[in-house]
């Protein structure tokens, strides 16, 4: 059983409608997780390609905040330190319907509260909304929630290699450039230049030339960034409709954009702060993957994939010593499920004997995500075939623990890379492969 | 093959192309050394047959042109994405186009280099010696740089016993980095749009239409006073709409219905007497406007004798007086083509509209500005249809 209030003053309310309206273009749903000192919004977009999430301060953002958890008596979506919920972005967004303009009218809205209501003797699953406006109009809505364990995108900013920061009214000023069909956004630097190219991987019928999408590219001077750390020549792509949608709540709210990412096909994150609030969007990049990532990076992924199936965050947090050993690894039971190789054929992959394999020749491939064997396509692989191929690598828990814990292990550390070392003995496969590598199975040749 | 050029008038063309892509969605555009044409033939609708010199659009002494079928390539182009690619190029510095390909797709290359100003985070533009450029870098290589570290302290189990690490990221790093005076910024835009190149014998069995000598000459008023006017008398007589519904009770509404298929159909006539009507007609209700006092340019005299010239049907016409209905030359068209039509009101052209009666409506649409306008036009041929 947990208990969660809040209320917001109007500046918020705006601030929070902003926010819906942003993860609104990445899903249908957003999943409240509130924890004693912040309260989480995010949404995982139904490809699992792109993670959004605002978290909001819980001194800062809110004019009171109050979250407490029975721990006698645990309910769906309660554990021992947050609670998890789910709620229809367009139901929670139209509370907020025309709130926006009506300032300066009497009946404006002044405050409003939140209250969930989770106690047995209540009506179940309802997250209650007051807006408390002036000449003592009270609208009350409640909505319905869906208790979920909520899954995150993991993103390591002390590992990304590339970082940049810019005005999102720059980056506004590019795609405005691009056509409608445009669906997907190259990013590299050259000679002092940033370039951004849309493009699209669905090609019309080869013989209907005219069909085919315009290609736009756009270069500015890296001057116009804050500052720009990236490699040049790194090819890294994105999803063009949820960058746009970035770009939308960054520029509404005059926040400065950071991208932090490593190497393509991995997961780039676009990040900004606000006072009391932090976002975060989390995005699937295409492009050429690389081959050599430095050596303490080779086996990084285990423990980041070792989490992407869910396991029950109840279980997990009984497993947990008191103190945490930095190298000790998540769960086993998750990891064990985790062993389906990531491949484009994953389907066919997995179905070969994991464990006659034996050890694996050095597993280069440090990727979230499996990168096309011929890149210059940047093709989408067949969407009905496999949909595990291409995802971000997730963090079920969202436990900040076992975070932390599996964070240290990418430290270079010959004990833990030893201790992972034998891990990987003994759970046979690592969990990611290259296509290439799986050439002599016999699908493909 | 060869194609390229410099665009000395990117918001001609962009306006050009704006009009063309209402009627149609492929154009063949035909580069030929002194002019361009570019032509649109719906499956239904208008036709438009555009001529312009090179000048008008492109830099002449940048335009090169070469092929092996006598100096003209043949396009065929997609019309809206060329529009749209030329949006970028109205307020550029420069913009180049050429004809290229990537690897069996030819494509339309337009370069475009645009300069704005960057407003610098020093308000009083006073700059002291320019600092170096921040560099917080977390270092490319394993080892992430001091100021980027993690957020997460690192053990939280251990409750507040140890202070947590200050979390400095490198974003509030260089927030605080030395204000940067404003400056000049460029940005380069490239759009490639795909293209079909025809051969020259593709194309020659293509040709104007033809039609019989006009009845009546007639310059038109302003199209954008046409444009609206037409389109609210089309949308009078829409189903659904205003007068129409309320004509479509009951008894009637199968056939309102049947007929919103197809857009009502506006009567233009005119006279030689300087005058035009637009007219609606639907069960309910019948509208006109009447403009009068325009102009109906008279031939050139040069190229017709005497003899010819009194032969023309308009010649005729003109001898038929003001006030008789006789002397009235009428065509029905349908009213959502011609509000397409009309959309290249924006380029604010001068046109004349040729009336053949019960027949045809011929518009030459002449643009205005500085290049020759008899060698600068826009022919739309729009059918009648039958009452």
């Amino acid at each position: 059983m947990a208990s969660l209030s809040f209320s917001l003053s109007p500046e918020a309310i705006y601030q929070l409608h902003d926010a819906l309206m942003c993860l609104g273009k990445f899903g249908d749903n957003v999943s409240f997780e509130a924890e004693f000192d912040l309260l989480r919004l995010s949404v995982l977009n139904s490809t699992k390609t792109a993670y959004a999430a605002f978290a909001f301060d819980a001194d800062k953002f809110f004019e009171s905040y109050s979250f407490g958890v029975d721990r006698r008596n645990m309910s769906a979506g309660v554990q021992s330190h947050k609670f998890c919920c789910q709620v229809l972005i367009k139901a929670l967004v139209s509370v907020f319907k025309g709130r926006a303009s009506g300032r300066n009218k009497d009946t404006s809205v002044e405050r409003c509260e939140f209250e969930l209501q989770d106690n047995h003797d209540e009506t179940e699953c309802r997250l209650v909304i007051r807006l408390i406006c002036g000449l003592g109009v009270i609208k009350l809505y409640k909505l319905t929630y869906e208790p979920v364990y909520i899954q995150h995108a993991t993103f390591d900013r002390s590992r990304a290699t590339n970082e940049w920061s810019i005005e999102p009214k720059f980056l506004k000023e590019v795609t405005d450039h691009f056509g409608p069909s445009a669906e997907q956004l190259d990013i590299y630097s050259e000679h002092g230049k940033t370039v951004f190219t849309s493009f699209t991987t669905k090609i019309a019928d080869g013989k209907e030339i005219l069909r085919q999408p315009v290609h736009t590219s756009v270069a500015i001077d890296k001057r116009d960034f804050e500052y720009y750390l990236a490699e040049d020549n790194r090819h890294i792509a994105i999803n063009l409709k949820d960058f746009k949608a970035v770009l939308a709540h960054a520029d509404i709210v005059h926040a400065r954009l950071t991208a932090r990412f490593t190497t393509p096909c991995r997961p780039l994150q676009f990040a900004y702060e606000l006072e009391g609030v932090k976002s975060e969007f989390t995005l699937m990049t295409r492009g050429e993957a690389v081959e050599d990532d430095g050596p303490s990076s080779s086996r990084a992924a285990a423990p980041q994939l070792s989490a992407r199936q869910t396991p029950a965050p109840v279980q997990v947090s009984q497993q947990r010593p008191p103190a945490t050993d930095a190298s000790r690894m998540p769960p086993p039971s998750s990891r064990s499920r985790s062993l389906r190789p990531l491949t484009g054929t994953s389907a066919r992959a997995s179905q070969t004997p994991v464990e006659s394999q034996g050890p694996q020749p050095p597993v280069e491939f440090d990727s979230l995500f499996v990168p096309a064997d011929d890149d210059r396509q940047w093709d989408v692989p067949n969407d009905g075939g496999a949909p595990a191929e291409d995802e971000l690598g997730w963090d079920a828990t969202g436990d900040k623990d076992t975070f932390t814990a599996s964070l240290r292990t990418r430290v270079p550390n010959e004990e833990s890379e030893a201790a992972e070392m034998d891990q990987e003995e003994e759970t046979g496969i690592p969990p990611t492969q290259r296509i290439s590598q799986l050439h002599g199975l016999g699908l493909f040749d | 093959m060869r194609f390229r050029t410099k665009l000395t008038n990117a918001e001609t063309f962009s306006k050009l192309t704006a009009s063309l892509s209402s009627l149609g969605k492929t154009c063949w555009m035909r580069l030929e050394p002194g002019n361009i044409r570019f032509t649109i033939i719906p499956d239904q609708g208008t036709q438009v047959w555009a001529q312009l010199p090179i000048d008008a659009i492109f830099d002449e002494s940048s335009y090169i042109l070469e092929s092996n079928s006598g100096g003209i390539i043949n396009l065929e182009v997609p019309i809206g994405a060329l529009h749209r690619a030329l949006r970028s190029a109205v307020d550029a510095k420069s913009a180049q186009l050429r004809l290229t390909q990537k690897g069996r797709i030819p494509l339309l290359a337009l370069t475009i280099r645009t300069l704005s100003w960057a407003p610098g985070s020093n308000a009083l533009g006073i700059t002291a010696a320019p600092a170096p450029a921040p560099a917080p870098a977390p270092g490319t290589g394993t080892g992430p740089g001091s100021g980027s570290s993690s957020n997460d302290p690192p053990t939280i189990t251990n409750g507040p016993t140890h202070a947590p690490p200050s979390s400095t990221t490198t974003t509030t790093d260089t927030t605080t980095g030395p204000a940067r005076p404003g400056r000049e910024r460029e940005t380069v835009i490239t759009q490639e749009i795909p293209v079909k190149v025809f051969h020259e014998s593709a194309v020659e069995g293509l040709h104007e239409p033809r039609c019989r000598d006009p009845d009546v000459h007639i310059i038109l008023p302003s199209l954008g006073q046409l444009k609206s006017i037409s389109e609210r008398f089309t949308k009078l007589a829409s189903p659904g709409h205003g007068f129409a519904s309320a004509a479509s009770d009951a008894a009637t509404k199968p056939t309102a219905t049947g007929a919103s298929a197809a857009a009502p159909k506006l009567e233009l006539s005119a006279n030689m007497h300087g005058s035009l009507r637009l007219a609606i007609a639907t069960d309910a209700l019948r509208i006109s406007s009447v403009w009068s006092g325009l102009v109906n340019p008279s031939l050139d005299p040069g190229q017709l004798s005497q003899g010819e010239m009194e032969r023309l049907p308009s010649e005729r016409m003109r001898a038929v007086p003001g006030d008789d209905e006789a002397g009235w030359a009428r065509v029905r068209i349908d009213g959502r083509d011609w509000g397409k039509v009309l959309s290249v009101g924006r380029l604010s052209p001068r046109v004349v509209a040729s009336f053949v009666h019960e027949t045809a409506l011929i518009l030459y649409v002449y643009l205005p500005g500085t290049f020759n306008e008899e060698d600068s036009c826009l022919t739309y041929y729009i059918n009648s249809y039958a009452a």
